[in-house]
């Protein structure tokens, strides 16, 4: 029951922190204008949070480039848990037309785990909700699968 | 029984839970209106429960360097504080909960803990940005402060008493008199929306130039309690301006009392939200200036009306 709380409390609170790996800036405008009141991101609970300490889920944009890398691992680890990180953008996802190149790691999962990719060069404001509220849905059943699993251990337990 | 029924008011209603839930709703309302003002949709009604619950669900970092038990202890310093603050201050009937010669102060004094308890917990979590939002937080206190007591002085001086319960007894007796004081109502309102570091006033927590100001570097549960003192202060102020301003419940008994005490705190957030929405963040300097050049003037004139209403009409 309390666990069902915090999970609900967890998918309707998300609270973004945005970063950017090295992204040319296109994503990050994007990024901007979702949170610009014609989105209204607030809708589904979510705050532009200045601080690591603070966030939720961590919006990456860019590809990481080498200066970046041990930035992007710090703020990483401030981050309390549980974190989820999003890569927004072609590049982020995968290091974009920027990949192989001398200065850049490639894509965000080269550096941290990644949660959710959104592609996109820029990517829309839509895409970045739409793939916001996929991760939330996502995070939703993945803590209810894993639910069911603990309820099927203890079932099994039982039964023996 | 006695003791069960204090213990009660202190705890469930109106005191400790009742004030909780009732800071989210206020919270909620402030956030949905500033959305409904902005063209927004806003927050659904859940919105400040479910932050506070994701909160405490979540990890709790101090920083290395902090000072661990100040940083642990200084947020809950501040809950108790205005917890304490709203005993002293009238609900649903016009005595408070507990009243004595010149509570007005010792709530006054109480309600600026909070301010000293973030500057604190700003300075000990030895963050630079925290450092700077708690310095900031500080200079801050001494441009409101002043103001919001001289304006609180009329009131009082009007009804001889620096007793909350006896100002709002006064009032209802001389309701006319509450007009006397309206200027008075909109210089405690603008020093408000300082002593909540809201928007325009919100220079110690700037997110855009220094990250979280004094809360930069809480995380999980002490953030959701700095989070919640913010949000009971202002319902305490609301509740406070009401009973020396607004005349309070006005003595129409529990049930209404109670519900023009919703209406009041209530009209009082709006209020503020409204404010906060049409203004934009000052600089540190152009707030003293605002505070001490403007605010204060007219709120020493507000005392001499005050004054002259005294020795002519009263």
């Amino acid at each position: 029951m309390l666990e069902k709380i915090v999970k609900w409390a967890r998918v309707k609170s998300p609270w973004i922190l945005h970063f950017n790996t090295g992204a040319c800036n296109a994503c990050d405008i994007e990024i901007v204008a979702t949170l610009t009141p014609k989105f209204d991101l607030e809708r589904f609970g979510a705050q532009l949070k200045g601080t690591p300490r603070h966030a939720d889920i961590i919006l990456c944009s860019g590809p990481v480039t080498r200066q970046i890398k041990d930035r992007l691992k710090r703020i990483y680890e401030q981050t309390p848990e549980p974190k989820y990180i999003v890569a927004v953008g072609s590049c982020a996802c995968s290091g974009g037309v920027f990949d192989g190149c001398y200065s850049v790691m490639g894509g965000i999962d080269t550096t941290i785990p990644v949660d959710a990719y959104i592609p996109g060069c820029p990517v829309r404001p839509e895409a970045i909700i739409d793939g916001m509220v996929k991760l939330l849905e996502r995070i939703e059943r993945e803590e209810e699968a894993d639910a069911v699993a603990e309820a099927a251990v203890e079932g099994g337990v039982g039964n023996e | 029984m006695d003791l069960v029924l204090k213990l009660s008011y202190m705890l469930i209603f109106p005191g400790f839970l009742f004030l909780v839930l009732y800071a989210m709703a206020c919270e909620w309302v402030d956030r949905k209106l500033y959305a409904r003002f902005q063209n927004r949709v806003g927050p659904p009604w859940f919105q400040p429960l479910a932050d506070f619950i994701k909160l405490l669900a979540k990890e709790e970092i101090v920083p290395e360097a902090a000072d661990k038990i100040m940083f642990r202890a200084l947020p809950v310093v501040a809950l108790a504080a205005v917890l304490t603050s709203f005993l002293y201050i009238p609900v649903w009937d016009i005595t408070a909960f507990h009243s004595f010669p010149a509570d007005l102060v010792v709530v006054f004094y109480l309600l600026t803990i909070p301010t000293l308890a973030f500057f604190l917990a700003g300075w000990h979590s030895t963050s630079l940005f925290a450092a700077l939002g708690s310095l900031r937080t500080l200079t801050q206190l001494f441009a409101y402060e002043v103001p919001l007591l001289i304006v609180l002085m009329g009131p009082a001086l009007l009804a001889g008493t620096w007793t909350i319960s006896e100002i709002t007894a006064f009032f209802v007796a001389n309701p006319g008199l509450l007009a006397v004081n309206l200027l008075g109502f909109c210089v405690a309102l603008v020093a408000i929306q300082g002593k909540l570091e809201r928007v325009p006033f919100d220079i110690a927590e700037a997110e855009t130039e220094i990250v979280g100001g004094p809360f930069t570097e809480f995380s999980g549960r002490l953030l959701a309690i700095t989070r919640l003192v913010v949000d009971i202060e202002m319902v305490v102020l609301a509740a406070l301006i009401s009973a020396v301003f607004l005349g309070g419940s006005f003595g129409l008994g529990p049930v209404w009392g109670f519900l023009l005490f919703l209406l009041k705190t209530l009209l009082i957030v709006g209020l503020l939200a409204l404010f906060k929405s049409v203004v934009a963040r000052l600089r540190l300097e152009q707030m003293m200036k605002f505070c001490w050049k403007y605010l204060a003037p007219v709120a020493l004139f507000q005392l001499f009306i005050n004054i002259l209403v005294k020795a002519f009409l009263v």
